[in-house]
């Protein structure tokens, strides 16, 4: 009983950690993970780019936008300091040569208009101050004639002239404004310096240098202003901006980190103003409510993660379930067929016992002195080989029945269809036909070559269908016709002359506990299983049924087993 | 008119009729033997049974045919089911069919015995009920028949009752 309780299978090899689920579990979740957030992730990423692409053009027009912004400013700026200081050198009230006392008048009218302004100085054409006033009063009588500035603007046709920051006698930075007037055949030059230091508080005082750094190059690429942590002024700037357009944004890679910089050239003087983010790109990418989006979209991955996990699991268990149905259906089946089997065999089995028997009996009534009868020695050995063949009959039988229970896993041999075709007709089911008013056509195709199946779970299906066939013609005279073909697969096509079906029947026919027999005759399982079976082996049923006149079974099998489908482990 | 009981035996399977029958006819039984359910219904026609054991599976004609068969033509033939069918169902069927009982094979010789005397005492009872049934048809028919009639009668019985 234990046995009958205990389902196959159902103790080993269903368990969800076995090899094989672990396997179909890791294949659902990868399908899954495909089917749901792959398409999510590449159109994430596709929306990031282009979210991206559209920050960092808004970013760089931005930043071009505030440089030539500041530019724009910083022009007009150095242009008023110009005006100042040819205010000074045009005004016709202008004493020439001006002594100290002028210019130091002249330099508090300039400090009014800027504190930018340090000194003044007043030179002629032989590159000497003669005058000057200021904090540096020992720069007075200073020969400049060798000064880049004074060369450049006695010698060229132009009337004033902004220097780049330079050290100079003093060794501070500073830059130079210097304008010039044409006297007759000579010429006298003011000259101021400016403190940068003021510029760059001018500059820091613009709308919009609090988002950005700004800084200023020169045409070699030296800072002369800059923000104090990027850099030092004098010092060679890690960016330099091309001369054409003037005024552009770009975006340069430094180290492995992306900066985008704004710049603008002055009109006056031959410097760059450049803007640049605080912060270079792979922050500024996160910055803004980013950071906010990158989270939801961690925790609903997260979230789909966990669900598909889940469902991957939910499907290997009913995946399990129904690999345990079905394992115990074809249990139960067997056990079915068996009892089927067994009430057939029983029959042939109990004829050679009663024949035994009744040797036996007749042998006790030959001794029996009761009797009076005397037993020759070849009746003797006569009655011993009935007996003896009996017991053989019996034996033969019993091969029979374990030969068709024993083997369930799928062993694939080459074999012959119609020589298995025969064994069901001729072997299993030979007496059981042969009493009954059934006829069996045979209808091979030679051409049938050997084919890669399991012989015995075939011949159950075999089996099946011609029971069933045969309990179709249900004792009246009939005809079962067994008909092979090669057309690329091979077709074993039984047909029957028995009651058919309904369109109704015909459609629940592998339906398992479907069965039209009596109550206690069928199971309802046959073709349910042979359905399994021959799917299992690659193949598949059809039938044909027409009420009244008889149904056909086609069983298509493939010439060699398909690699792919599921070979049951041991 | 022998005192034996007179018993035929069809069955398929030669070897169990040959020793059945020597075994019945070692215990007093005048024993006929069929091989096939054709030849059962032919030597029914020829001689008169008590009783029929009657194998339900048979090539060519089956048990339960020749049952009916049988029963039909012989009246107070007391017919035998033997079956080695695992089920009894068929052999329940047969019962309802008309036949006296059934044995599944293998079986003890004195449980067919008893089968078989039973079955006979079946008969005898049947035989006698109809016999005076007919008894009484002629003592109905007698008030006012005329004594010829009545010898007439009287030898139609006795011929039913062989």
């Amino acid at each position: 009983m234990t046995q009958e309780n205990q389902l196959p299978g159902q103790s080993n090899g269903f368990r969800i950690n076995s090899r094989h689920y672990q396997d179909l579990k890791r294949k659902n979740i990868i399908r899954l993970f495909l089917t749901y957030l792959a398409p999510i992730i590449i159109i994430s990423v596709y929306f990031l780019i282009q979210n991206n692409a559209v920050v960092s053009e808004s970013r760089r027009l931005h930043l071009k936008a505030i440089a030539e912004n500041q530019a724009n400013l910083l022009d007009l700026f150095l242009n008023e300091r110009l005006v100042n200081l040819s205010n000074l050198i045009n005004d016709p009230r202008l004493k020439i040569p001006p002594d100290d006392s002028t210019l130091y008048t002249s330099l508090a009218k300039l400090k009014s208009s800027s504190a930018a302004f340090i000194d003044i100085g007043y030179f002629d054409s032989s590159g000497i101050q003669l005058s000057y006033s200021g904090p540096f009063p020992d720069l007075e009588k200073q020969n400049y004639r060798n000064e880049d500035w004074f060369k450049k603007l006695s010698s060229e046709r132009r009337e004033f002239l902004i220097t780049d920051i330079y050290l100079g006698f003093r060794q501070k930075p500073h830059f130079t404004i210097a304008v010039k007037r044409l006297i007759e055949d000579n010429f006298i030059i003011f000259r101021a310096t400016l403190d940068p230091g003021k510029m760059y508080e001018y500059i820091s005082a613009l709308e919009g240098s609090g988002e950005v750094n700004t800084s200023i190059v020169n045409t070699e690429g030296y800072y002369q202003l800059v923000t104090p942590h990027i850099g030092t002024p004098l010092e060679s700037s890690s960016f330099v901006p091309p001369l054409e357009p003037r005024v552009d944004a770009q975006k340069i890679t430094l180290d492995g980190r992306t900066f985008t910089y704004g710049y603008s050239w002055l009109k006056n003087a031959g410097w760059a103003l450049i803007v640049q983010h605080p912060r270079h790109e792979s922050w500024s990418f996160f910055s803004g409510g980013q950071w906010k989006i990158m989270v939801l979209s961690a925790v609903i991955l997260i979230i789909v993660s966990l669900v598909i996990i889940h469902r991957a699991r939910q499907l290997v268990i009913v995946q399990i379930e129904s690999d345990q149905t079905r394992a115990q259906l074809e249990h139960a089946s067997k056990l079915a067929s068996v009892g089927e089997l067994a009430a057939g065999i029983a029959h042939e089995i109990n004829n050679p016992l009663a024949v035994i028997s009744e040797e036996t009996g007749l042998m006790k009534d030959y001794l029996n002195p009761e009797f009076e009868k005397n037993l020759s020695r070849e009746q003797m050995i006569e009655h011993l080989d009935t007996i003896h063949e009996a017991v053989f009959r019996c034996r033969d039988i019993t091969r029979k029945l374990l030969k068709f229970v024993r083997k369930s896993d799928v062993d694939l041999k080459p074999q012959n269809v119609h020589s298995l075709l025969d064994d069901v007709v001729d072997g299993i089911l030979g007496d059981e036909l042969s009493v009954s008013n059934t006829e069996i056509i045979r209808n091979y195709d030679p051409q049938i070559p050997e084919i890669i199946t399991d012989g015995n779970q075939l011949q159950q299906v075999i089996l099946n269908i011609i029971n069933n066939a045969s309990d179709a013609i249900g004792g009246r005279p009939g005809r079962i016709t067994i008909e092979t073909k090669l057309d690329r697969d091979v077709y074993i096509a039984i047909s029957d002359t028995g009651c058919g079906m309904t369109a109704d029947q015909m459609n629940q026919v592998f339906m398992p506990f479907f069965t039209t027999k009596e109550v206690g005759k069928g199971t309802g399982l046959g073709l349910s299983v042979s359905y399994g079976i021959v799917k299992n082996l690659g193949g598949t049923i059809m039938v044909e049924s027409e009420y009244g006149r008889g149904s056909t079974f086609t069983i298509v099998l493939p010439v060699k087993f398909k690699s792919g489908i599921k070979q049951k482990s041991k | 008119m022998s005192d034996k009981i007179r018993l035929l035996i069809v069955d398929d399977e030669v070897k169990f009729v040959d020793s059945i029958a020597q075994r019945l006819e070692m215990r007093g039984l005048e024993v006929t033997k069929a091989y096939s359910g054709k030849e059962a219904i032919e030597k029914a026609r020829q001689e008169k049974f008590d009783l029929a054991l009657l194998d339900l599976k048979m090539p060519e004609m089956d048990g339960r045919k020749v049952l009916e068969v049988l029963k039909n033509e012989h009246k107070f033939l007391e017919i035998i089911i033997l079956t080695g069918h695992g089920s009894m169902d068929s052999a329940v069927e047969c019962t309802k069919l008309g036949a006296y009982g059934y044995l599944p094979k293998p079986y003890e010789l004195d449980n067919l015995l008893d089968v078989l005397k039973n079955a006979y005492q079946e008969r005898l009872r049947k035989k006698f009920q109809k016999n005076q049934e007919r008894l009484d048809q002629i003592m109905s028919f007698a008030t006012g028949a005329s004594p010829l009639a009545i010898l007439r009668k009287l030898r139609e019985l006795d011929d039913e009752a062989k």
